[in-house]
């Protein structure tokens, strides 16, 4: 009887469901590895979106011809078309390693607002722009100052930073992770949409 | 790359040489949109029991299991596009615009965009899939492993179409 108790209690056991570990410090904390691997995903999906909207290549290679300029050069006569996405991601990969490398260094609290900061302000500086040339070309009045890249980014640097600093520190970290997919979400549709002349004609 | 290219051109012509480097990326691409779609399914509908058919069988393999794989897949896929990319702009994209191919050029920019951020995805991918997979980053890697799909898809459907146009076959 008190074998067969035994074997009840042992099936209970096995039959049982695992209880949910509670997350710890081993299972909650992200290795500097991580922090690399993450920061790097992040900022070069962040880094490529811009450069390839400023058409920042850190070269350009002319297949036709085998020939490479350094940043970027006009297509030329008899040199046939140019090629800047070999550049882009030099450049983009150039910055995501800095970038990732700096983030290890840095005090997770500081990684996380800085993180929101920076995302932040690559939204926020093509919108205000963008927004800023809308209203100059609606308004009746002279608004050509709404058309600066400075203004705009001025306000963006301002916005990005004041989000940045009274975000709570729990929200920056909660959305810390999401990046990896806001990030190319947005960079994506940026993108295609600049791709639009191609669809439209 | 050049060197390597003259090298080969003293045994095989140029149009050989570069037929046959996409013909390779695309067998590796195969073998790449086989796994990330595995992975996909395991991940998406995993079953707790291998036993029944094919389909149960697949999503009751270890998610985990892809992961090394598709990354030593996905990026040398990735370098050999960049390699036949070169010839792309000037033999393929050339007389599609000539021709009017508006949209496969699109869909074409479009591709490059999302393979590199597939490819910027990767190390966070490998990171997060690493044993112990923890309970609190599921949504992360199963986000991680739709996107990479999406992107693999894309580029093969694209890069098929763009294949038709100018490329092994056509």
């Amino acid at each position: 009887m008190t074998q067969t108790l035994d074997v009840h209690q042992g099936v209970s056991q096995l039959n049982r469901a695992p209880p949910m570990a509670a997350p710890t410090a081993a299972t909650a904390e992200i290795s500097r590895a991580g922090i690399f691997a993450i920061t790097f995903g992040i900022s070069f999906m962040l880094l490529y979106t811009v450069f390839e909207r400023l058409n920042w290549p850190f070269f350009t290679y002319h297949p036709a011809v085998g020939k490479l300029d350094f940043w970027m050069q006009r297509p030329r006569s008899g040199e046939g078309p140019p090629m800047y996405w070999y550049g882009w991601l030099v450049l983009s990969g150039m910055g995501a390693l800095g970038v990732s490398t700096i983030a290890t260094l840095l005090p997770r609290p500081w990684l996380y607002r800085t993180t929101v900061f920076c995302c932040l302000l690559a939204a926020l500086w093509p919108a205000l722009l963008a927004a800023g040339v809308f209203i100059a070309d609606q308004v009746s009045f002279e608004a050509e100052f709404l058309r600066s890249v400075w203004l705009s980014g001025f306000l963006a640097v301002a916005g990005a930073a004041a989000i940045s600093y009274l975000a709570s520190a729990q929200w920056v970290q909660r959305v810390w992770l999401s990046w990896l997919w806001i990030v190319p979400m947005g960079g994506l549709i940026v993108l295609g949409y600049s791709l639009k002349s191609y669809f439209l004609r | 790359m050049e060197a390597i290219s003259d090298f080969v051109f003293d045994y095989i012509s140029v149009r050989t040489f570069w037929r046959a480097l996409l013909f390779v990326h695309f067998i590796l691409a195969v073998s790449l949109l086989g796994l990330v779609t595995l992975q996909t399914v395991a991940v998406l509908m995993p079953a707790r029991q291998a036993a029944g058919n094919f389909i149960t069988r697949v999503r009751a393999t270890p998610a985990a299991s892809y992961v090394t794989p598709i990354v030593f897949l996905y990026v040398p896929t990735f370098l050999l596009g960049a390699w036949v990319y070169l010839k792309y702009r000037t033999y393929v994209r050339i007389p599609m615009e000539q021709f009017g191919h508006w949209w496969t050029v699109g869909t074409f920019e479009f591709k490059e965009h999302i393979v590199t951020m597939g490819v910027a995805l990767l190390p966070a991918y490998w990171y997060f899939w690493r044993q112990p997979l923890t309970e609190e980053y599921a949504a992360i890697r199963k986000w991680l492993v739709v996107f990479l799909a999406i992107s693999v898809w894309y580029a093969f459907l694209v890069g098929h179409v763009a294949n038709d146009f100018r490329g092994v076959g056509a």
